[in-house]
């Protein structure tokens, strides 16, 4: 082994080391999207078969109530696609820092990220402690990682959850998730307003066919949400009390 | 559902969402230095999940079984679950404790009520 190879193993490793801390909640992600999964109906095989290839927890947790209404096809995955969305814009951010990279490895590092390690690499590219050579093994350790981490839950819970009757109400954990995915991000007021312009819709538009009460919700709220985030941006700055 | 989805149909399903999460994050890894996201794009874009997931959540507890109706009465153990785990959430940022606290009170509604 060379002494590159050497020192681009000691960046993988560092980057295996830098992600610890979130592996607990990358652990149970992954272990609610397999029990979501199995509860919501999906056999064994195909639950894992969806976590290996899919591997976005809020979109198959988005899709899963359309695959067991029997949605169309075009309104589950364009559904999938809307959740996914963030990811353009984490795509967009990690750019600069691989920008010299092979485009296969481009693939690969996109492919693995998530909202977990791209938070991750984020911190370390903000607080300068990205290391200055092999910026790409470093993520790689990040991915490698939070990747077993997630899978391995996902397995556990697909197991699992096969074992544990229907009439628990498991399924329900797959909602609550979703709540706890979006709670968060209610903390601007264009967000909020979005999502209730969003789920008024969705309500009002629920009786129309192929589910797509759900896609006038998301387009609504997504209108609403830009428009109010454009006044909130032409609103002067207000000073705060006492100053 | 003892019997559980599945079939070709499924399998299809299941590429189109491994595309859309291929798509979405390798987007601008593989795009040309020549793309760039507007600012206006940007903000949709920041908003779509936020909107997308209220879009299914809500449907999905209020109208739930799929009814023509929506139930926003106390005895909705659905909402009681939902609202047990988003108090939660205003109070710790914690999965776990927002999941136990959303089934547990999910749970004793339906056997209560």
């Amino acid at each position: 082994m060379t002494a590159t190879d050497a020192a681009r193993k000691e960046t993988f490793r560092q980057g295996q080391r830098a992600i610890l801390p979130s592996l607990p909640g990358a652990f149970a992600w992954g272990m609610i999207s397999g029990v979501a999964m199995v509860k919501g109906g999906l056999t064994v095989p195909w639950a894992i078969m969806m976590s290996l290839m899919v591997y976005a927890g809020s979109a198959q947790l988005a899709a899963l109530p359309l695959i067991v209404a029997g949605a169309p096809l075009w309104v589950i995955v364009t559904t999938g696609l809307i959740t996914n969305l963030r990811f353009v814009i984490y795509s967009a951010a990690l750019r600069p820092y691989f920008a010299d990279e092979p485009w296969r490895k481009r693939a690969a590092l996109g492919f693995f990220m998530t909202d977990f390690t791209f938070t991750r690499f984020m911190r370390s590219a903000q607080d300068g402690s990205l290391p200055e050579r092999n910026r790409d093994a470093w993520f790689a350790g990040v991915c490698a990682n939070n990747w077993v981490t997630w899978q391995f839950s996902a397995m556990t819970g697909i197991i699992g959850a096969s074992y544990v009757p229907t009439d628990w109400g498991l399924e329900f954990t797959g909602t609550l998730a979703l709540v706890a995915l979006v709670g968060p991000s209610l903390n601007a007021r264009p967000a909020v307003v979005g999502a209730i312009v969003a789920a008024v819709v969705a309500l009002l538009a629920f009786p129309l066919p192929f589910k797509l009460g759900l896609f006038c919700g998301a387009l609504a709220g997504i209108a609403a949400a830009t428009l109010a985030d454009s006044w909130q941006q032409r609103e002067p700055p207000r000073t705060p009390e006492g100053a | 559902m003892n019997e559980g989805v599945s079939g070709i149909a499924l399998g299809v399903v299941i590429v189109g969402l491994a595309l859309s999460t291929f798509v979405t994050r390798t987007s601008f890894l593989l795009a040309g230095a020549r793309f760039r996201l507007g600012s206006r794009v940007e903000v949709a874009l920041r908003y779509a999940p936020v909107c997308t997931l209220a879009a299914i959540i809500v449907p999905d507890i209020l109208l739930h079984p799929p009814a023509a109706t929506i139930d926003l009465s106390v005895l909705n153990p659905r909402l009681i679950g939902a609202l047990a785990a988003g108090l939660w959430l205003c109070w710790s940022r914690n999965l776990i404790g927002c999941l136990g606290s959303g089934m547990a009170a999910y749970t004793l509604a339906r056997l209560c009520l």
